[in-house]
This record gives C-alpha cells, sequence and structure tokens, in this order.
C-alpha cells in the first residue's frame, strides 16, 4: 500500500517512537496493522461494542444546569470519559494503555519526569496546576527561534503525513451526514421564534422608544441609511451571537492568540474592555503553515527589508511603483506554482475582483460553483458576464449546465458563448471540501471552457509539496488556466496571486484594475512573502542555477516529470540581500510544516468522527466545520470553549458561522487548524469539544470511540481510510 | 358591514324558517354551523383591509362573473411563475429550445470559443515595455536599472516624504517584533488587532469624525464603501470625472446614476433639482440620495468645491460620499484633506473616504464617518467582512504618520511651496498665450498635477506616444521619472484624455523642484515644439497600426 510509504517513520506504529521525551503512543489494538486492507473498521466495531454500554446520557439540558451550579473545579464531564476509558481498559487485558494518553503522560512528565504514573492519582487540580503554562512552555526541548506560544515545537516523527490524493478515498462523501429529524425541527424553530420574537421587538420597539429606531427611520428628509429590513438578521439574529465575532486581539495570530476580554451590558450593542487578557489556544486563523510569527527566519528577513525598502508600495505598480521585489516575487510564485507567469496584488479579495472584469466581459458566461466566496461574486458581476451556477461540487449538474447552456447558446440571440469560465474553489472555506480537479480536468477537455481555481485556502496547505490541489491530486498545473490564491493565510502575508501562461498574465497587467489604479504591495509583505514560499520550495545551491534558468522557460509540465517541476528555488530568484537560515534554506523546515499540517488536520478530522460529531469536508482539509444545527448553542459552544470545564483548563478560541455565511440551518464551529499545532493542541481540542459536545448535545452522529481512546490511536486514525 | 356579513345573515335567516321541516335532531348541529360561519366571517372581517377585498369580489362579480374567474387564473399563473422563476437559470425561458442529446453532443464538438487572452497588440506590448521597475527602496530618489543613474521621483505619491521616513520604518520593525506580517483572517475571525482599533481612533480623531474603519487597499474600500449604502432603486449623483474606483463602486450598487458635469456645481443644482422635480411628480418613498465626488481628482487633480457641495447637499437632503484618497495627507495644513483646506467641519460629511497608501506611505484605505455609518460596513461591506485585515505594521506606521502630521505643520507648508515652485516653471507653457502647449487643470495647491497637451494630435494613441517621448526625455536629459498617467481604455466608463502624471513631495529639495520643472517645460517644448519629432511620432505610430 502507498499510504504506508508516506509515512515519515519507516516503519509501523508498533515500534516505539524515536523521539526522546515525547510519549510513546502505543495503538489500543496492537492487532491493527497499516497494511491490512480495513483496519479501522474492524477496530471501529470493537470500539463501539465495548464502548457503548458506558456511554454516559446526558441531556444538555440538565448538564448544563449541572455544569452552572457546580464548584469551579471539579469536572464532571471529564472525569466520566476518563473512568471510561479507564473502564474500558481495564476489561482489556493490556491495562497500560489508558495511560498512554497524552494528557495524563504530558502532566505526569512534568510532575515526576516519569511516563509512569497512574493516572487515577492525577486530580483535576494536579492537571490544571500542569496545564498552567501550557500555552507558553514547550513540552519537548528543541533548538527553535520561534516562541512556543506563536509555533509549538513538536518533534516525534511518527506525528506526521503527507497530503496526497488517495484515488481510493472519494473526494466527496457519497452522502452528506444528516442529522437527526428531530435537531432539524428544533432548529427550524428557533429560527422562527427568533423571527417572531424579533418582529415583536421591533413592532413595539418603533413605538415605545423611538429614539433607539431612529437610524432606522428617515428623518427630516433623508432616507433610513440602512432599512430595518435589510438589517433585521443583523439586528435580530446576529446580536445575539455578537460576543462571538470580531473579538478584539493582540500579538501574534499563531498557535496560541491573546484575546482582550470584553464584557456587555447592552444586550451587545457594545462592548467594554475588561483591562485584562486572555491568551487561547488558536484554532481559528488562516495560518495554515505556521508563518504568522514575529521571530524566527522569515520576520529576520522582513526586518532586513524594512531597513532597506521601508513599508510602503505607494502609487500603482503602473506608475512607478514596480520595484525589482515585486518582479522576484512575481517569478518565484510562478516557479512554485509551476506555471509560467504570476502577478501579485495587494489584497487577496482584489485579486478576484480586479482580474474576473479582465478576463470575461459581455457576451461571455461565468460558471460558478455556488459556494464560490464573495470576491468571486464581486468580480463576476463587474465583469458584466453572464452568471450560471451550480450546486457545489457537483460535477454532474455541473456537466448538465454545460450541455445546456454550449447547445443553448447565450439568451435570447442563441448565438454562441465567446468564451465559457468555469470558476471553482481549491478548497471551499466555509465547507472542508475539496474540488474534484481531475473530473472537471476531464469535462474542460471535452466542453472547452477555461478553468479558473481560486486557491486561497488550499494552497501552502494541500499537495506533497504545498503547492495546492493541483500538486494534491497529481495534475499538471498547467491545465488549469488561471490559478489564483491569498497569500494571507499559509504565508502569514497579504495579498493575492494569479498565476497562468505568460500571454494571459501580460494580458491582466494591461487590463486588470489592480495595476492601474490600486496600490501596490508593500515590500515587508513581499519579503515574507519570498521567504516563506522559498522555505517550503527549498532553495538549490547556486551552481545549479544555470541549468535551471534554461529549463525554467520552456518546459511544460506533465505528471510524469512532476517530482522535478516542483523542485527547488534556484538562488537567483530570491534577492540577493536576503538572508536565510539554513533550515529554511534547505527545505527541510518546510517539508515539516507540510506534514504536521497534514498530520493535524486528518487526525482532528478522523477524530470529531470518532466522537460522533457531524463534521464536513474531506479529512485531509485543514478547515474541519463541525456542525452545529442549533442557533442557540453557538454562543454557548464559543463561551465554552473560551472558559473551559475541563480539568485543564486551557482556553480555545473557535469560529462560529451562521447564516448567511452557510445554509440557514447547518450553522457550524470551523476549526482551521496550523502546522504550528502540536499534537498535543490537537488532543486539547478534542478532549474540550467532546466535553462541550457533549454538554450541549451536539453528537449527532453515532460516536464509535472515547475520546482518550481517539488520542491514543491517533496514528492509526490517520493512516486509515475512511 | 361588509357584504360577506349581509348574505350569510340572510342565509341564516331563511335556514330558521326552514327549519321546522328538518328533523330535530339536525337543529343543534346547524346552529353550531351558522355560529361557526358567523366566528370565521367575524375574524376575516377583523382582517385590516377585508371590506376592501370583499367589496371589490362582490363588485368584480355583479359586473362580470368571468373576469373574476380569468383573475383566478392569473393569479394561479402568477404563483406559478414566480415558484418556476425560483429554479434558476435563464435557459428555460421562452426562448429555450429542445434539442436532442445527440444534438447536443454535436453543438458541444462545434464549440470553438475565443481565446481567453487575446494576443497582445502592439499598443498593449508599449504599455508594458514602458512601466519602469524601481530597483532597490522606492522614495524620491530612484534608479529603474541595477546599475543605472539615479532619478528623481515625480510618479509616485510621497506628499511628505513618509517612504523614507526613518521614524516610520522603526515602528515598523517594533511592530514586526510584536504582531509579525499577517493577520491571518478577516476582522470578524481574530483579525481586529488593537493596533487597528487604535488606528481607526487615531484617524477619525485626527480628521474630525466620530469614527473610521480600515480596508485592506484602498481601491477595494472604494468600490465596495459605496454599494455598501447604495442599493438598488437609491438615487446617486456622481461627478463625471470620479476615478475608476467609484465608477466600479456606483455599477455595484445598481443604484439610479445620474452624472453632472465635472466640477461644474451649476450643473450639479440642475441635477439635484430635476431629481427632487422627478421625484414629486411620481411620488413614491423616500429613498436614499448620494452625492459622490472627489476632493483631489485622481483623474486630473481638480479641487471640489466642498462649501458649495456641502451647501447642496443639506438644501435638497443628500449625504455626501468624498473620496479623499489622493487629498488626505496632501492638503489642509495638516493634511487632514480638503475639508482641513475648506475649513469645513469634517463630520459634515457622511463618508471620507481615504487611502493610507497615498497618504500616509503606509498600505489599505479608511472610511471616516458616524458611528452608525462604520459600524454598518463593518457587516455589510464585502471587503471588509470577506477579506483579511490589513498587517499590523501598515496599521501602527499609519498612526506613526498622522502623529508625525500633527506635530509638524510644516511638512504641508514645504509641500506647498514645492507645488507653487514646479508650477511656476510650467507657467510659461500655460494659458492662452501663443506659444502655450499645454493645459493643467490641477488645483494650485494640489500635489498630484496632471498635465494634458493643448492641440493633442486626432487620436488616443498617438498622444499617448507623444506622451511617452515627453517621459523618456525628462528621463534622458533631466534625470526625471515621471509617468503618463495609465488608463483602462475600453473599460473606462467615460475615456479620460491622456495626460502626464505628476507627484510632487515635500520632502524634495528646492532646487530639486526647479531643476525637475525646468527639465520637463525643456522636453514639452522639445516634443511638442517640434515638428519634425512629431512627424516621427506619427510614422512611427502609423507603423504599429498597421501591423
Ligand atoms: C476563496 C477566497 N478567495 C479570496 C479571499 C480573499 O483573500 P484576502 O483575505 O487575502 O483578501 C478569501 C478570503 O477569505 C477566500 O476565502
Amino acid at each position: 500500500m502507498p499510504r504506508s510509504t508516506r509515512r515519515s517513520g519507516s516503519s509501523g506504529t508498533s515500534t516505539p517512537p524515536s523521539s526522546l521525551s515525547s510519549p510513546p503512543s502505543k495503538p489500543l489494538f496492537p492487532t491493527i496493522s497499516l497494511r491490512s486492507s480495513s483496519p479501522s473498521s474492524s477496530s471501529n466495531k470493537e470500539l463501539s461494542s465495548s464502548y457503548q454500554g458506558s456511554t454516559p446520557t446526558l441531556t444538555a439540558r440538565s448538564s448544563l444546569l449541572n455544569v452552572l451550579t457546580r464548584p469551579h473545579h471539579s469536572a464532571p464531564t471529564t472525569s466520566i470519559s476518563m473512568e471510561n476509558s479507564t473502564n474500558n481498559s481495564s476489561s482489556d487485558e493490556d491495562t497500560n494503555y489508558s495511560d498512554q494518553s497524552t494528557i495524563s503522560s504530558y502532566a505526569s512528565s512534568i510532575i515526576s519526569g516519569t511516563h509512569m504514573i497512574d493516572k487515577t492519582n492525577l486530580t483535576s487540580e494536579d492537571i490544571a496546576k500542569v496545564y498552567e503554562n501550557y500555552l507558553e512552555k514547550p513540552f519537548v526541548n528543541t533548538k527553535s527561534t520561534i516562541k512556543h506560544s506563536e509555533f509549538g515545537h513538536c518533534n516525534n516523527p511518527n506525528w506526521r503525513w503527507t497530503s496526497q490524493w488517495n484515488p481510493d478515498e472519494p473526494i466527496h462523501p457519497a452522502e452528506e451526514p444528516r442529522p437527526p429529524y428531530f435537531t432539524l425541527l428544533t432548529t427550524y424553530i428557533s429560527y422562527i421564534l427568533l423571527i417572531v420574537i424579533g418582529h415583536m421587538r421591533d413592532f413595539f420597539g418603533k413605538r415605545f422608544r423611538p429614539a433607539e429606531y431612529a437610524h432606522l427611520m428617515p428623518q427630516n428628509g433623508y432616507a433610513a441609511l440602512n432599512s430595518d429590513f435589510d438589517s433585521f438578521y443583523t439586528r435580530r439574529l446576529k446580536q445575539r451571537l455578537e460576543d462571538c465575532f470580531a473579538r478584539p486581539v493582540t500579538g501574534v495570530a499563531g498557535r496560541t492568540i491573546v484575546c482582550y476580554d470584553r464584557a456587555s451590558t447592552d444586550e451587545n450593542k457594545t462592548f467594554n474592555l475588561t483591562g485584562t487578557t486572555t491568551r487561547a489556544l488558536n484554532v481559528s486563523s488562516y495560518n495554515y503553515l505556521g508563518f504568522a510569527s514575529s521571530t524566527g527566519g522569515c520576520a529576520d528577513a522582513v526586518e532586513a527589508c524594512i531597513k532597506k525598502y521601508g513599508v510602503s508600495g505607494a502609487g500603482p505598480r503602473h506608475d512607478a511603483s514596480t520595484l525589482d521585489l515585486h518582479v522576484q516575487t512575481e517569478n518565484l510564485v510562478a516557479r512554485f506554482l509551476g506555471q509560467e507567469s504570476a502577478m501579485v496584488v495587494s489584497m487577496g479579495y482584489a485579486t478576484n475582483s480586479t482580474t474576473i472584469p479582465a478576463l470575461v466581459g459581455k457576451g461571455c458566461l461565468v460558471i460558478s460553483d455556488e459556494f464560490n466566496h464573495a470576491s468571486i461574486r464581486f468580480g463576476v458581476r463587474l465583469s458584466g458576464a453572464s452568471l450560471r451556477s451550480f450546486k457545489h461540487n457537483d460535477v454532474d449538474d455541473l456537466e448538465r449546465i454545460l450541455r445546456d447552456v454550449i447547445s443553448q447558446g447565450q439568451p435570447r440571440t442563441h448565438r454562441p458563448w465567446k468564451k465559457i469560465l468555469l470558476i471553482v474553489e481549491g478548497l471551499y472555506s466555509m465547507e472542508g471540501s475539496l474540488v474534484n480537479l481531475p473530473v472537471l480536468i476531464e469535462l474542460k477537455k471535452r466542453y472547452k471552457f477555461y478553468l479558473y481555481v481560486d486557491e486561497a485556502h488550499s494552497v501552502g496547505a494541500m499537495g506533497p509539496n504545498g503547492r495546492g490541489v493541483c500538486d494534491y491530486f497529481g495534475v499538471d498545473p498547467r491545465e488549469v488556466d488561471i490559478l489564483m490564491g491569498t497569500f494571507t493565510k499559509s504565508f502569514g502575508a497579504a495579498g493575492g496571486y494569479i498565476a497562468g501562461s505568460k500571454q494571459i498574465m501580460d494580458r491582466l497587467r494591461l487590463r486588470s484594475h489592480a495595476t492601474a489604479y490600486a496600490e501596490s504591495v508593500s515590500p515587508p509583505v513581499l519579503t515574507q512573502i519570498i521567504a516563506s514560499m522559498g522555505s517550503i520550495m527549498g532553495v538549490a545551491p547556486p551552481l545549479a542555477a544555470p541549468a535551471d534558468i534554461i529549463d525554467d522557460r520552456s518546459d511544460t509540465m506533465s505528471i510524469a516529470s512532476r517530482p522535478t517541476a516542483y523542485g527547488p528555488a534556484p538562488t537567483y530568484i530570491l534577492p540577493p540581500w536576503m538572508k536565510l537560515p539554513l533550515n529554511l534554506l534547505n527545505g527541510t523546515e518546510g517539508r515539516e510544516r507540510l506534514r504536521r499540517l497534514a498530520f493535524n488536520s486528518r487526525y482532528l478530522s478522523s477524530g470529531l468522527r470518532k466522537l460522533g460529531f457531524i463534521v464536513y469536508g474531506h479529512r485531509d482539509s485543514p478547515i474541519i466545520p463541525l456542525l452545529i444545527y442549533n442557533p442557540g448553542k453557538m454562543p454557548w459552544f464559543s463561551q465554552l470553549m473560551l472558559d473551559r470545564l475541563g480539568p485543564d483548563r486551557t482556553p480555545v478560541v473557535v469560529v462560529v458561522v451562521a447564516y448567511p455565511a452557510t445554509p440557514l440551518i447547518t450553522s457550524r464551529v470551523r476549526f482551521c487548524l496550523s502546522a504550528s499545532h502540536t499534537k498535543n493542541d490537537i488532543d486539547l481540542i478534542l478532549r474540550a469539544c467532546d466535553e462541550v459536545g457533549g454538554l450541549l448535545g451536539m453528537k449527532y452522529g453515532k460516536q464509535t470511540m472515547s475520546v482518550e481512546e481517539v488520542i491514543s490511536n491517533a496514528e492509526e486514525l490517520v493512516a486509515a481510510s475512511f | 358591514m361588509s357584504g360577506i356579513h349581509t348574505s350569510i345573515s340572510t342565509l341564516a335567516a331563511t335556514a330558521q324558517p326552514a327549519s321546522t321541516e328538518i328533523p330535530a335532531p339536525l337543529i343543534p348541529l346547524l346552529s353550531s354551523l351558522t355560529s361557526l360561519i358567523y366566528t370565521i366571517e367575524h375574524l376575516f372581517n377583523k382582517v385590516p383591509g377585508s371590506p376592501i377585498i370583499v367589496r371589490y369580489i362582490k363588485s368584480s362579480y355583479q359586473d362580470d362573473p368571468w373576469r373574476s374567474v380569468l383573475e383566478l387564473f392569473l393569479l394561479a399563473f402568477a404563483i406559478r411563475t414566480v415558484l418556476k422563476g425560483r429554479t434558476r437559470g435563464e435557459g428555460e425561458g421562452k426562448s429555450f429550445i429542445k434539442l436532442t442529446e445527440k444534438e447536443i453532443d454535436e453543438l458541444v464538438d462545434d464549440f470553438n470559443p475565443l481565446p481567453l487572452a487575446d494576443d497582445p497588440t502592439p499598443a498593449d506590448s508599449f504599455t508594458l515595455d514602458t512601466v519602469p521597475t524601481i530597483y532597490g527602496p522606492n522614495g524620491i530618489k530612484v534608479k529603474t536599472s541595477a546599475n543605472g543613474k539615479t532619478l528623481l521621483n515625480l510618479a509616485t505619491p510621497n506628499w511628505c516624504g513618509f517612504i523614507e521616513n526613518d521614524k516610520m520604518k522603526q515602528v515598523a520593525i517594533e511592530t514586526l517584533g510584536q504582531y509579525g506580517v499577517g493577520t491571518c483572517g478577516p476582522s470578524g475571525f481574530y483579525g481586529t488587532i488593537d493596533v487597528h482599533q487604535k488606528a481607526e481612533a487615531d484617524i477619525a480623531s485626527f480628521i474630525g469624525t466620530e469614527a473610521s474603519i480600515i480596508y485592506s487597499q484602498a481601491f477595494a474600500l472604494v468600490s465596495s464603501a459605496i454599494p455598501a449604502f447604495a442599493k438598488r432603486g437609491d438615487i446617486i449623483v456622481a461627478d463625471r470625472g470620479v476615478n475608476f474606483g467609484i465608477h466600479k463602486g456606483l455599477q455595484i450598487s445598481r443604484s439610479n446614476i445620474k452624472w453632472y458635469a465635472h466640477g461644474d456645481m451649476k450643473d450639479l443644482e440642475r441635477v439635484l433639482q430635476s431629481v427632487e422635480r422627478d421625484r414629486k411628480r411620481k411620488g413614491g418613498k423616500l429613498t436614499k440620495k448620494f452625492i459622490v465626488a472627489e476632493g483631489i481628482f485622481e483623474n486630473d487633480g481638480m479641487l471640489l468645491d466642498l462649501p458649495k457641495v456641502i451647501e447642496l447637499k443639506k438644501k435638497y437632503k443628500y449625504r455626501l460620499i468624498l473620496d479623499e484618497c489622493q487629498s488626505f495627507g496632501m492638503m489642509g495644513a495638516h493634511g487632514r484633506g480638503i475639508t482641513e483646506h475648506f475649513g469645513v467641519p469634517a463630520n459634515e460629511v457622511d463618508m471620507i473616504l481615504g487611502s493610507l497608501a497615498n497618504g500616509l506611505a503606509t498600505g489599505g484605505g479608511f472610511c471616516a464617518g458616524s458611528q452608525v455609518v462604520c459600524q454598518h460596513q463593518r457587516i455589510n461591506s464585502s471587503a471588509s467582512v470577506f477579506s483579511a485585515s490589513l498587517p499590523a505594521m501598515l496599521a501602527t506606521c499609519g498612526s506613526a504618520a498622522i502623529d508625525i502630521l500633527k506635530a509638524q505643520p510644516n511638512l504641508m507648508t514645504s509641500l506647498q511651496s514645492n507645488i507653487a515652485l514646479f508650477r511656476q516653471q510650467l507657467s510659461k507653457l500655460e494659458g492662452d498665450s501663443k506659444d502655450a502647449l499645454i493645459s493643467i487643470p490641477s488645483d494650485p495647491n494640489s500635489g498630484l498635477i496632471h498635465i494634458f497637451l493643448l492641440n493633442p494630435p486626432d487620436s488616443l494613441e498617438e498622444e499617448e506616444l507623444i506622451l511617452q517621448e515627453i517621459v523618456d526625455e525628462c528621463q534622458q536629459t533631466s534625470n526625471l521619472l515621471i509617468t503618463r498617467a495609465r488608463r483602462l481604455r475600453s473599460q473606462e466608463v467615460f475615456e479620460p484624455e491622456p495626460s502626464l502624471k505628476i507627484c510632487i513631495s515635500g520632502y524634495m529639495a528646492r532646487k530639486d523642484v526647479e531643476a525637475a520643472g525646468r527639465g520637463l517645460k525643456a522636453a514639452i517644448v522639445k516634443v511638442c515644439g517640434n515638428i519634425v519629432n512629431k512627424v516621427d511620432a506619427d510614422c512611427w505610430f502609423a507603423s504599429w497600426v498597421d501591423y
């Protein structure tokens, strides 16, 4: 099986990991081998049968009351699950397994320096004490200049994975997981109640407290800036969740983030900062590769750049604001993506909204996925092209539409379309689903449309070389006409890029609104892009440069030549003044980050599924949406993750999203994982979700493993295909 | 009482005498039935407007029973169309032609789309080839090749020399050490950093508005903030000379757009009056009305007559959206923009859009206005909601630049004296005199100066060629870097005339400015005054038109 070769340790998991200080994690079921044909399914059956007997059936409400009335430090939910797994393993022959869970081993290794401490002796106070400095103090010792709070130190080579398409695993689940009807019903009722109550409040409010509605009413001859109808959703639904959004933060949005605590006395209309801050584990930022950092090689390069170039990109590119640094960045980006040419824009949103009008216009048709990002929709509207959208990721629907539009031609005149542009995203930021690229490439050959892939979230985050979905699926990037992406996510910078053939790029340089009228990218941001991208690629030793230059221009890549095509960056592409440390230059750091991210994503996604949550998206996706459904649970989930009931009391900040960003009923919490998270962090998130999700009754699916089982089986879960 | 009531009461009345013939056990049933009908009728009558419906149905039935049937049909049809309209797809309209699978296959085979990008024309290549690349840092003195000569940069907005300001570099490095570079998230999702909030407060207090909101790019700000407020059915009265970003914003808003002649306040009033008349005539709901204009117009450097606009806006009850992307950091005693220049309180303008990239040499843009206006954008402005927030260092540098502007009003005075000095050099070529070659509509206080040819050749392309020749001449003989104003020909709503775009900086030495003015003048005289050269250009142009 190719799977096993993708793990960094050459042997299976039964050998203890070679790292010195991290706890060995043995499988719960030693019989599982990676090479067995269906490892997880058999183990799951066993697990579920042994587990279900002891499942604590707490209703959300009673446990909520329980939590609210109980003294501060005890933690019934977690202790239940711990007992549970202890019971479980004691019934098993091998009693040691429960001790392998990282929470106890993390605690024990700090308390006594040994792994052999009995967990039952650990009270929640002990655990809390151990976790006191969890977010700042590294568990393993590495010689890294990067702060643990920004980028977690984790050197266990078994906790790595390679993000690559496995044709045996479906790109999309055959059918979407569905919640019980009861949940759907209560969700709908919640919304109906919210709407009815909202309208009632508006009705009476306008009559009895007109002052508060003044800005919604016409006033001395001015129409209201914002009608009460348009703002109904914001005022009556979103305001109830207001505390979950736009929390002010400070510092780097890395592995952890520092939030300002705030409170509201007027029903979330305004917030007052309380003056204190909370450092929390950050699973909300799009920091996929952990390049958001205030220290380390990239930051040093940026500092050198500021000294040399200053901070400003000043005017538009086509006036005199194209720096050599812009050209260098564009060459590197093209090289990184395996495209001929690239162009950078100072804002990711504007990259879409200013280039799409330059590509299509009247008489052209844009076919767009229904869940495409707002910037794409904005761009299409500006372009004046006709628009059809197809059901999210549904290639059959797409083909139906293609046949329809090509055979019918333009409306009324039936003239053939000038060109048809299909716009999709590589990885959907609200769904965690991947585009079905191989099929799109097939369809493209048949239907002769042009393909535009927005890789805002997938570039850097997907593929064995981090080059995005093309890399992930093993598709030649030059089969895609336009690759778009942003630097705000994986690269910890800002802005976006467009890449494609030289001819198309030249066209865009002339016609894109951004080159003529928008500010150029600022030099420190460019440096961050070069440094982070260069360290993912690795930089070839100087001697290799001349050969590279020659075949750089001419080669078109094929899948067979892919490994060489995604080779290191030639030295001459980097600015001569830029000094990068060795681990960035030789690409080891970049590779390590890609593999850590891949492991983390797959681990959390699989783990949550095993815990009985409904999780959308592909398991390789670093975006993991966990379905909440009931709008009432959203603020609770967000708040409880921050307050944390479990003994470790480590706050976690999460993003909850609801209508209109998602369909009305499928409100969700979205985890964005990062290479900067350690396995311990993911364990912690799993525990937190288990505890809070259990409390709020969010396990809509069937739970097949307890949380401690999931944690001790992390590597098997990641390796298994299900 | 309505018609149904009376008809039912007669029904009930006739039911009573008939009851003698009806078997006794049925009587309670009948009476309960009548009371049920009564209550339903009563409830129906309580619905506001019900008498009208009843009267309408009754009278129409009396007049023409067929009409009622027809109307029923129409209603059913309307409902059907509405429901069907939901199923999307324009192809399924009237002109939909049913085809067999085989025919579709053939059509698919025959489909032959245009290439995604057409081949570049010589004019395109010419445009691309004339974009200079700056080697090393941008600023007052730049190089356009690795080992080339140093040029005085008159092409980059750098009003106060903030690009090379050491204080700002230091602030940026400090910010880097604390915040890194990217924010990795939109402002709604943990992307609101304290430095953003500080920058917003600084901008608001500097300009004198209640609040402000920052965006990560000024162009996107302009094109997204306008449609966040102006919707379909609203009225926008805009200056014909507004910049491209505003045009895009207007386009997205789908509002009802009325243009007034560029800079013409009489015409503005005329348009406002005609809108008012229209509204009076048609009646209808009160809609939002906006005036959109620029402080210093990006396309020609002209200044808006703000006091007059404010007066008109108040008189006709419009809201003013003022784009100060050029004038912020350039006009006024401290660089607060044209509100300061005219002494108009900033809170009389409903929305001030500004650029941090042009004005303060950092990056991003802002919208300043009332709390309600800014809060609205945080939720409803697409480019603010769906985009990562501004990198922290650009925000802190913005705050730092504002502090500098507040503390050093001499920055603005030296900018103004440089502008005056430069304009003085060119004044001989302007105006009505016999040997006038150029016209400069730009305001005498504007650091952004557009130079138009007085006697342009017939086509835009030719004109661009001549202007490029002036640019090249300046670079070769006087070591000046200037640029033609770059346009998106064929995408502009009103094609602006070709022009040269000059940005003066207060940071330039006086003798440099003087030399620059002289150099440019010489170049203009040489290129435009020289007929031989012009013929040359014509030939060249002809050669690539033929191509
Ligand atoms: C698919 C997609 N495209 C574009 C963008 C915009 O990128 P930026 O945040 O850099 O403006 C985003 C960001 O959220 C995105 O998800």
